[in-house]
């Protein structure tokens, strides 16, 4: 261990950009076993590991760099997979230069690549066939409903089941995976990485109940009936809009309809806007708006359905985007222009009915905000104008109106209309919890899984308290 | 209770029973044992001698004590007697007591007379009358005199017919009687100081020298004596105590019992089986030998006076008390071997630094430690004296009268037979009594544990010879998680003793919450505080002396250790305590076969009934009563029967209880106890399990984890036997470690002495369990224990699926493990504040300390103003405050050169200090840079090693500080591995680049507390303007001993706590050594206060400091000053990587590695901006509390409270002691005064300087000629600082100033002796010749009138050359033991050493051209050493684990040894050496050449030249 210096960093193989942008197929390859074991003996194993630190699941990342460096990887395994529930798909798709990686001590020297190793570490269990399915040896009699089957449905519901809960988990969509089937791509995150999980869930005894989508069939009250406790894990799917003028023109589109359609399309499913190419990119100049990890997602999706230009306009600098500076790069190495420092401040059309334009405002950075952000602030007379096929908005995410879907008006909301919850990420409803995006707002897979893991221990506790008070 | 006369109860933390004494003793004997008043006169003018080794009272009249013990002038005391009209024939046998009365209570004193008479009368005798002893209290201090008991003589009639070996029996059971009687009847102040018909002692408060003025009966001519003893001690405390002044009836003692307790509980469990031959009736009246109270001094002659009134001769119960190292010596015989070994089953050593001078009536001896820890000196006259002391020179003896001049080595003595009139050495002594009994018959029935082991039968299952329990997966987590192992103990403790057969090492403290304050139970071992040496004796190197050391243990009864011949037959032996499994079932067959085993389970109900811990004890106690009276004889204590419905008694209870339970019933010697434990892990957990009373211990469970471990080919191609065996060898290396570091070299005299300090467990559960234990804050009690285990055990014995185990977190955070008071968050905050100057960003990081769960004392405290707020205007400024802020002391060589320049410059810019740490600073900090910078640490670091300390280093300070201990590991010694080892600070140690460098455990000056005190002066002479301080650790105690530091002469005392300290250390010493500063400060305060000495004394503390509320808290507790370790790393950007010992540090601060340091970010602003953020916040929370300065609320503990009563599960949390304001003794004030530092007495070098001043400033050569004797010390010190001050080396020659003497010069002859100074003595020197020499050379030979043979004789003392970097010395003699310990550069030719020779060196070269002792060169790094081998056996004295050792064969280095062999017939005129160089061609042949491993690579001048013609062998 303590190598750092001695050992160059080093990612798993990344597959030339000129090869990637040809498939949707991930763009990472794998380590090889001793690459995986160099790489961690990098690992300084700090006294104050600011790598569990910065993890929104604490997880035990020396612990396991250690075994994997001295190639234990079955207890590798089995620590990453102690605090994480998905450590194969944090190890993708976490922005770990923000996170882990971002706290690592030594990243001067380049940190430690944190998230390849943990995603080889959960690769080889799966072929080892060290992944077991966590059927609990005894029921415990109690049954809990999950609303949601991403991220932190799914870890609260891993971790009901294990305590013995009989869980069912609804989603209005028909398949397992929330985001993480439709909203992240392909080249980030393969399908089947999801699907074998959703197997594993199954074969634990989870069931499924998909295309419920509760409050339009199913009624919530319902729900409420049939469990002793209820999990909303809706995520947030509405997209925040920009009222500029001109956003009504054709050829300007919602990034998660987007991502979704292209999702659909490369399960091979019929996806009707995709056909008819309102939501394809091909030969097509694209401009996508926003600076955070969904609008990366876009811009490289746009690259492999063979866009002819994808640009990327945001309206602060590199050092003060959302999204991971690695998505960036890539991005950028798969030929996308990314224009900082402006903002769109209308959509034109010289025929009339779509985007063919888009007027951008200059931008400087003003002083920095109570949260140490710095805000744009526009130019003057610093407007021009730039060709677009296609816009696509990834502005953010907010919640539906729950207590109006749900027909539950008893359901509070917080000022930004995430529900709101106690300490115990209990609802204002007896019984009924939240987590995730749902609650925290839109944010990262990492947090809905440690969430939903947070969620999934309350509702033990509050299940064993009601226990205890009817015995 | 502990107490026994006159002493003051126990107020706060001061505890009597902790004090140490130290001292100057010696004899005179008559070898024809005829008296003669010479002999008296002389030992009354060795006392003389002998002042400073003895120490003055804080009223600077009283003394801590001295005596004189002689043959009773029977001539002088019958004119008496016949004066005062008593008729006494002239051959009439009589006894007299003399006896201190109370003096000033007359109705005790009417009681205590009226029970010595009946006593008396009762055993048949008459009693002729009393005589009040004539005394002069002018001499004596106030103290002393408030305290002098009635002195008062008992004149005891003989019978005629009895003759006086009878007579001298029965009055030694007339005194025991006497003594108990009046303990019965609680008289205070009475004392016996002897009782004989053959001695008398004469001794008391005062003085050395005011003995015959304080008793004008000794300037009598009729006192005539064969033989004397006499002794001056030097105590830590300044309680008047006349019974604790020596000589005591048996010996006199200078040095420290480091294994008292367990010497004295062993010793009472014998006392139900006495039987001797000659004692037989009285039996009953001799317990307990040892009566509560006694000193540790007086409990060893107790005890050897039992051994002698019962029978033994004098040399025989030295040899029980205090053997020699046997069993690892090549040049033991094995006939001495046998008898060594018997005298080891019946006694188990009283261990310690012990020079002892002693009489039984025909016997006067003298004897030496195992270890060699205190000088003693000797010279045979040809009028047939012996004269014996602790230093030579005490009596003037002309150089012609000398037949010899000697030493004892270790474990050595020698006797003259009063009766026979004979001298008898060393070796003869010990000839006679191995002979006198057929030894080896007498051992030959004890059962070796290995022969069981081999004869025994294969078991199932049983691979590879090695049987280690085996669970299934599930019951091994089952188990480990009720046994409370984490993953982190398993792979970062276990698996690296398995890998490495050693401990793991970690670096930066400890930040994790006290046990007692934790919200996790961490096993009842935690609560448990290693004890440690510091000052007032040696830790030991458990490394490089292992020699010394034994962990063999031995099982069976013993029945009667006073009989002739004791019973061995059930005596089995094993050379360790840590008993693998197979071992342990194999010992339980055989002894099972043969009745005298009993299983007894350590469980108790799981069900949760109340009291079920208590009733599971009371069970196993019964159990094992039972089984003893059955006929068992070893206790097999287990929890292996633990399970879903019982629960383990954690083992140390139990092992504890059930000790303590055979002790109370005097049991314990007639049983072993053996544990099996699931919760022994580590080595601390092993130290705590024997030190209260197991005999062994089987850690069956970590075993268990290793088989599975090893399963699981975690330790490559090793066999499981080789897997166990490494972790038993890093078990047993960490179990010598641990008892090394209190200088404890024997496991059996460790075992149940109780070596702890309880920092958390409830008074009464103490009181009843571990009877002795320090336990100050009371704490956990049975109670709260249950709970823990409970809950323990209910997630391990839980239905369904094992849960996994712990991750831990108590070594590095974790986010599910134990909080740590560095967390992420706040680093960065402090990190962000120290950057940007923002005040407000650091109440941030301070409000987040104050967020955080208690961790340290402080936490669960709080203040109790007792005013109104002021103005924070009103409150002095953050610049007054900021200087009493302390960079404490990281070496160059820990810190890499920009951290440790950093840090000095900062400290400097605000007029606070620094501290250069162990390891040297370069000449060019001493000057300010030319942009202004300081670099030059105003305090400077004297450690063990004594890397680059030099007359130059030392006179470049304001401060100068004797590190004694330090937090991570204090008793410990360090090494820096040879890869730190740069060019640059191999510069600054005197060291060769890329070789390892050793510091060793103790300083090796500093064996006892009147050698602190001539370190102190030598320092103070030195550098004649710098302060000095001695940096110690807390521990229950230290208060006394800082008492002692104070009467050295020091100007400050620095409390360091557990938390603190930066370097790297065996993870069980950063973890369980050592007590918080709050304790340790507060005592030290108290004891100090009540001493009256507080007030010369500064207080510095450090461990952990992180707010201006911990300084606060810090000054009331008694702090005056604050040193801020962690923290001032962390401000340069340390972020508690924790791996400082593996040179990778990322930031630049804890690395060598010139690429690493590149990323060194700190800066002196940072440090600045930290050190005022500090200030600012104490300014606030004094303005708050009303104080307009901090001086105002030093030692105010009184504007304290508590806060916090600890957890629900505690019998009760209580810091009142820390909160004590004792009561003042004179009129010294609470807070330091002083605003000059202690003066000491002047030396020879006053004369010297005010004789040749000017021609020394002039530069002019100069020659100038002195009488010196041994109280001169430190000659040439003060004069080197002039001649630093003053010249650059290459301004003088060799011999510029040269000082020519004739006698004795007393201890540290040319210490620090810069170049340019020649000291040349005709005569001898005491100890610590060429200390730290600076350049000088010295030469020492007898006079010229001497008859001496020069290589049989000894001519300078112990620890000669100790740090010397440059210089030579040449001594026509022997020096004595540690000869050229850690030289690092003088040249040297000497005639013969002892034991220890050239230990640690690392520079320089070493000729001895004769004898050496044992263990030379060990680990020896650098430097060169030939030896004159004319008798052969050299070979096997070395300890070749780091040296290789050759005939000459490089005509280079044959030249350099003939060079110095040629210099030094030619300085001493030795015949010696001219006989050597006269015939060169045969003598060459005889020499060895001792060269170190790691320099063979680096030599300039290879060991074998190609064309060397080889000598011819002798």
């Amino acid at each position: 261990m303590q190598k750092y210096h001695k050992t160059e960093q080093k990612y798993p193989e990344l597959r030339p950009s000129r090869q990637r942008v040809k498939d949707f197929d991930e763009v990472y390859g794998e380590f090889r076993p001793e690459n995986a074991q160099t790489q961690s003996e990098r690992c300084l194993q700090c006294g104050v590991p600011f790598c569990q630190v910065h993890c929104p699941l604490h997880n035990n990342i020396p612990d396991w760099l250690r075994l994997t460096a001295e190639g234990r990887l079955r207890d590798a395994y089995e620590m990453a997979s102690r605090t994480n529930t998905f450590p194969e798909i944090c190890g993708r798709i976490c922005p770990q230069d923000r996170l882990c990686e971002g706290g690592c001590v030594v990243k001067d020297f380049g940190a430690i690549t944190i998230g390849s190793v943990e995603k080889y570490i959960t690769e080889t269990a799966w072929q080892e066939g060290w992944v077991e399915t966590f059927a609990p040896e005894r029921e415990n009699g109690y049954s809990v409903g999950i609303i949601g089957a991403g991220p932190a449905g799914l870890a609260a519901a891993e971790q009901l089941r294990r305590s013995g809960c009989e869980v069912h988990v609804y989603d209005r969509y028909d398949r397992v995976g929330g985001l993480l089937i439709y909203g992240i791509p392909n080249f980030k995150l393969e399908k089947e990485v999801v699907a074998r999980r959703e197997k594993q869930y199954r074969d634990s005894g989870i069931q499924f109940h998909l295309e419920a989508d509760i409050g339009n069939g199913l009624s919530f009250a319902e729900l409420r009936g049939r469990h002793d406790a209820v999990l909303i894990a809706t995520g947030v799917y509405k997209a925040r809009d920009a009222k500029l003028p001109g956003s009504d023109l054709g050829g300007i589109v919602e990034a998660l309809d987007y991502l979704i359609a292209s999702n659909k399309h490369g399960l091979g499913e019929k996806v009707e806007r995709f056909a008819n190419g309102e939501l394809n990119a091909k030969g097509k100049k694209v401009i996508v708006i926003g600076g955070g990890d969904t609008a990366m997602d876009c811009v490289r999706t746009a690259v492999r359905q063979g866009a002819t230009k994808v640009t990327c306009l945001y309206r602060r600098d590199r050092e003060n985007m959302p999204g991971s500076a690695k998505e960036v790069l890539r991005a950028e190495e798969e030929g996308v222009e990314f224009v900082w420092l402006s903002a769109p401040e209308e959509f034109r059309s010289q025929k009339g009915k779509r985007v063919d334009e888009i007027r951008v405002c200059k931008m400087r950075l003003g002083p920095a905000d109570a949260s140490g952000r710095r805000s744009p602030v526009p130019i003057e007379d610093g407007a021009f104008g730039m060709d677009a096929d296609l816009v696509i908005k990834a502005l953010g995410f907010e919640p539906e109106d729950l207590p109006v879907a749900f027909n539950e008006m008893q359901l509070q909301l917080s000022q930004w209309g995430t529900l709101k919850v106690n300490r115990q990420m209990m609802t204002s409803l007896d019984g009924v919890f939240a987590a995730g995006d749902i609650v925290r707002g839109a944010s990262l897979v990492v947090w809905a899984i440690a969430d939903g893991r947070e969620a999934a221990s309350e509702i033990m506790k509050y299940i064993e308290e009601k226990q205890r008070r009817a015995a | 209770m502990k107490t026994m006369a006159g002493y003051e109860d126990m107020v706060g933390l001061y505890h009597p029973e902790d004090e140490h004494d130290a001292c100057g003793v010696g004899l005179i004997a008559a070898i024809d044992g005829k008296p003669r008043r010479q002999v008296v006169e002389l030992g009354i003018e060795a006392l003389r001698s002998v002042w400073h080794r003895g120490a003055v009272n804080a009223d600077g009249k009283t003394g801590d004590g001295a005596g004189i013990h002689l043959e009773l002038p029977k001539v002088f005391f019958r004119d008496y007697l016949q004066r005062v009209g008593n008729a006494v024939e002239e051959d009439a046998s009589f006894a007299v007591g003399m006896i201190f009365l109370p003096r000033k209570d007359f109705a005790a004193q009417e009681e205590a007379r009226l029970v010595v008479e009946t006593e008396i009368i009762r055993f048949g005798y008459g009693i002729y009358c009393w005589r009040q002893v004539p005394i002069n209290t002018e001499v004596i201090g106030e103290s002393a005199n408030a305290s002098c008991p009635e002195i008062t003589q008992i004149f005891i009639a003989g019978k005629a017919d009895e003759d006086e070996e009878s007579f001298e029996k029965n009055l030694y059971i007339i005194r025991r009687r006497i003594e108990n009687e009046i303990r019965e009847r609680h008289i205070q102040n009475f004392y016996v100081c002897s009782l004989s018909a053959r001695n008398i002692i004469y001794k008391g408060l005062f003085l050395a020298e005011q003995l015959t003025t304080f008793y004008p009966d000794l300037n009598d001519r009729r006192f005539a004596s064969s033989y004397c003893i006499f002794h001056q001690r030097f105590s830590t405390n300044t309680n008047p105590a006349w019974h604790l002044a020596q000589p005591f009836r048996t010996l006199a003692h200078n040095g420290e019992i480091n294994t008292l307790r367990g010497n004295i509980n062993w010793m009472s469990s014998y006392e139900a089986s006495f039987g001797s031959r000659v004692l037989g009736e009285y039996a009953d009246d001799l317990i307990p030998v040892v009566p509560p109270g006694t000193s540790d001094t007086g409990a060893l002659d107790s005890v050897m006076e039992l051994f002698v009134r019962s029978g033994k001769s004098l040399p025989m119960a030295k040899l029980l008390m205090i053997p020699p190292a046997w069993s690892l010596d090549p040049a033991v015989p094995e006939m001495h071997k046998k008898f060594f070994e018997y005298c080891n089953c019946l006694v188990s050593p009283w261990d310690g630094p012990a020079a002892i001078a002693a009489t039984d009536g025909r016997w006067v001896l003298a004897g030496m430690d195992r270890g060699g820890l205190r000088p003693v000196r000797y010279a045979v006259t040809d009028s047939g004296l012996l004269v014996l002391g602790s230093e030579t020179g005490m009596v003037p003896v002309k150089g012609a009268e000398v037949l010899e001049r000697g030493r004892l080595g270790p474990g050595e003595m020698i006797a003259v037979d009063l009766k026979r009139g004979k001298l008898l050495k060393d070796f003869e002594l010990k000839d006679a009594l191995a002979s006198e009994h057929p030894y080896a018959e007498w051992v030959q029935p004890i059962v070796r544990l290995q022969e069981i082991m081999q004869g025994r039968p294969q078991k199932e299952g049983e691979k590879e010879g090695a049987f280690a329990p085996v669970f299934s997966d599930t019951e091994l987590a089952r188990r480990q998680l009720a046994a409370g192992y984490t993953l982190e103990e398993i792979e970062t403790i276990l698996l690296p003793m398995v890998r490495d057969g050693k401990e793991a090492i970690g670096s930066m403290g400890d930040d994790t919450p006290l046990a007692v304050l934790s919200g996790r139970y961490r096993g009842l071992h935690h609560y448990f505080r290693q004890h440690f040496s510091q000052v007032t004796n040696p830790p030991i190197d458990p490394l490089r002396e292992y020699r010394v050391m034994s962990l063999i243990t031995r099982f069976g009864p013993i029945e009667n250790i006073l009989g002739e011949q004791a019973d061995l037959s059930e005596i089995m032996h094993a050379d360790t305590p840590i008993l693998l499994t197979a071992e342990y079932e194999a010992m339980r067959a055989h002894l099972e076969e043969r009745g005298k085993a009993a299983m007894v389970d350590a469980l108790f109900d799981a069900d949760g009934s109340p009291d079920a811990l208590r009733r599971g004890i009371d069970t196993m106690l019964a159990a094992a009563d039972a089984a003893l009276s059955r006929g068992a004889h070893t206790i097999f204590i287990t929890d292996e029967n633990a399970g879903p419905n019982h629960c383990a008694i954690p083992m140390v209870l139990a092992a504890g209880a059930l000790h303590t339970h055979m002790v109370r019933t005097s049991m314990r010697k007639k049983m072993s106890l053996i544990a099996r434990s699931s919760a022994t892990l580590d080595v601390h957990s092993l130290a705590v399990l024997i030190g209260v009373g197991a005999t062994a211990v089987n850690p069956y469970l970590a075993e268990a984890s290793v088989a599975a471990a090893h399963g699981k080919k975690l330790f490559g191609d090793i066999s499981l036997e080789t897997a166990l065996e490494n972790y038993r060898s890093a078990l047993a290396g960490g179990l010598l470690k641990i008892m090394s570091k209190m200088g404890i070299s024997v496991v059996s005299s460790y075992r149940g002495g109780r070596n702890f300090d309880a920092i958390g467990l409830s008074r009464s559960l103490v009181a009843e369990f571990f009877p002795g234990l320090i336990s100050r804050i009371s704490g956990i009690g049975l109670r709260g224990l249950e709970n823990h285990v409970l809950a323990g055990h209910r997630i391990a014995w839980h239905e369904g699926k094992v849960a996994p185990l712990p991750v831990g977190g108590y070594y590095k955070y974790r986010a599910q493990g134990e909080p740590h008071a560095w967390e992420g968050e706040l680093i960065h905050v402090l990190q962000t504040a120290c950057a940007t100057g923002s005040f407000k960003q650091y109440k941030r990081f301070a409000q987040g300390v104050y967020a955080q769960a208690p961790i340290n004392l402080r936490d669960v405290m709080d203040f109790r103003p007792d005013r109104g707020p002021v103005p924070l205007d009103w409150v002095e400024s953050v610049s007054s405050l900021r200087k009493r802020f302390i960079a404490p002391a990281m070496s160059l060589g820990a810190l890499s050169p920009e951290a440790h320049e950093t840090l000095a410059v900062a400290m400097n810019r605000i007029g606070a200090a620094s501290n250069s740490g162990e390891g040297g600073e370069g000449p060019e900090r001493y000057k300010p840079y030319a942009n202004g910078d300081n670099a030059n640490s105003s305090i400077k670091q004297v450690a063990s090693g004594r890397f680059g300390v030099t007359a130059e280093y030392l006179n470049n300070c304001r401060e100068i500080q004797i590190k004694v201990a330090q937090g991570a590991k204090p008793g410990e010694g360090g090494q820096l591995p040879g890869f730190k080892v740069t060019v640059e600070i191999a510069r600054l140690r005197h060291a060769t680049p890329g070789v390892s460098l050793i510091s060793p455990p103790p300083h090796h000056d500093i064996y006892s507390i009147e050698d602190l005190a001539q370190l102190i002066y030598d320092l103070k002479q030195i550098n004649p303007d710098a302060i000095v301080s001695v940096k110690l650790v807390a521990q229950s105690g230290i208060g006394t001993i800082a008492s002692g530091v104070a009467k050295a002469f020091a100007d400050k005392i620095i409390i360091a706590g557990h938390v603190g300290g930066t370097g790297a250390s065996p993870y069980s010493s950063i973890k369980h050594a050592g007590a918080p500063w709050e304790m340790g400060l507060a005592e030290t305060h108290q004891v100090l206060t009540l001493n009256g000495l507080r007030h010369r004394v500064k207080l510095q503390t450090d461990g952990g400091l992180k707010t201006g509320r911990d300084i606060v808290i810090a000054a009331m507790l008694g702090a005056e000053e604050y040193a801020i370790g962690t923290m001032s790393l962390v401000a340069m950007g340390c972020i508690l990587v924790r791996q400082c010992h593996s040179n990778t540090c990322p930031v630049g601060i804890c690395t060598q590695d010139e690429k690493l340091r590149k990323h060194f970010d700190g800066s002196v602003e940072k440090v600045v901006n930290l050190m005022s953020f500090l200030a600012e916040e104490v300014r606030e929370i004094l303005a708050e509390l009303g104080f307009k300065t901090l001086d105002e609320i030093v030692g105010r503990s009184d504007l304290l409270r508590q806060v916090h009563q600890g957890g629900a599960d505690l019998d009760s949390l209580d810091l009142g002691p820390l909160f004590t304001q004792v009561a003042r003794r004179g009129d010294g004030p609470s807070i330091c005064t002083m605003t000059q530092r202690n003066e000491v007495a002047p030396s020879l070098d006053e004369t010297i300087i005010k004789d040749a001043k000017e021609m020394i400033l002039r530069g002019e050569k100069i020659q100038l000629s002195y009488a010196v004797q041994n109280t001169h010390r430190s000659i040439g010190t003060r004069l080197s600082s002039l001649i630093v001050r003053s010249f650059r080396p290459e301004e003088l020659q060799a011999d510029h100033f040269t000082l020519c003497l004739r006698g004795s010069a007393g201890q540290s002859l040319g210490a620090f002796a810069a170049h340019g100074l020649r000291i040349e003595v005709a005569g001898d020197a005491n100890d610590y010749v060429g200390k730290g020499l600076s350049g000088a050379t010295i030469v020492v030979a007898p006079p010229p009138s001497s008859r001496l043979v020069t290589k049989d004789n000894t001519i300078i003392g112990n620890t000669v050359l100790y740090g010397a970097t440059s210089g030579k010395l040449f001594a026509a003699g022997q020096a004595g033991e540690r000869f050229a310990v850690r030289n690092s550069g003088a040249k040297v030719v000497i005639e013969g050493c002892g034991s220890n020779g050239c230990e640690y060196m690392t520079g320089g070269v070493a000729v001895i051209l004769g004898a050496v002792g044992n263990n030379f060169a060990a680990g020896m790094t650098g430097g060169m050493a030939f030896v004159y081998d004319e008798e052969g056996g050299f070979p096997q004295r070395v300890n070749d684990e780091s040296v290789v050792l050759q005939r000459l064969a490089s005509s280079h280095w044959e030249g350099i040894l003939r060079d110095l062999v040629e210099e030094h017939a030619r300085e001493t005129g030795s015949l010696h050496a001219q006989n050597i160089v006269g015939q060169w061609d045969y003598t060459r042949g005889h020499f060895w050449q001792v060269c170190p491993k790691e320099l063979l690579d680096k030599l300039e001048h290879p060991l074998e030249d190609a064309g060397y013609k080889v000598a011819k062998r002798a």
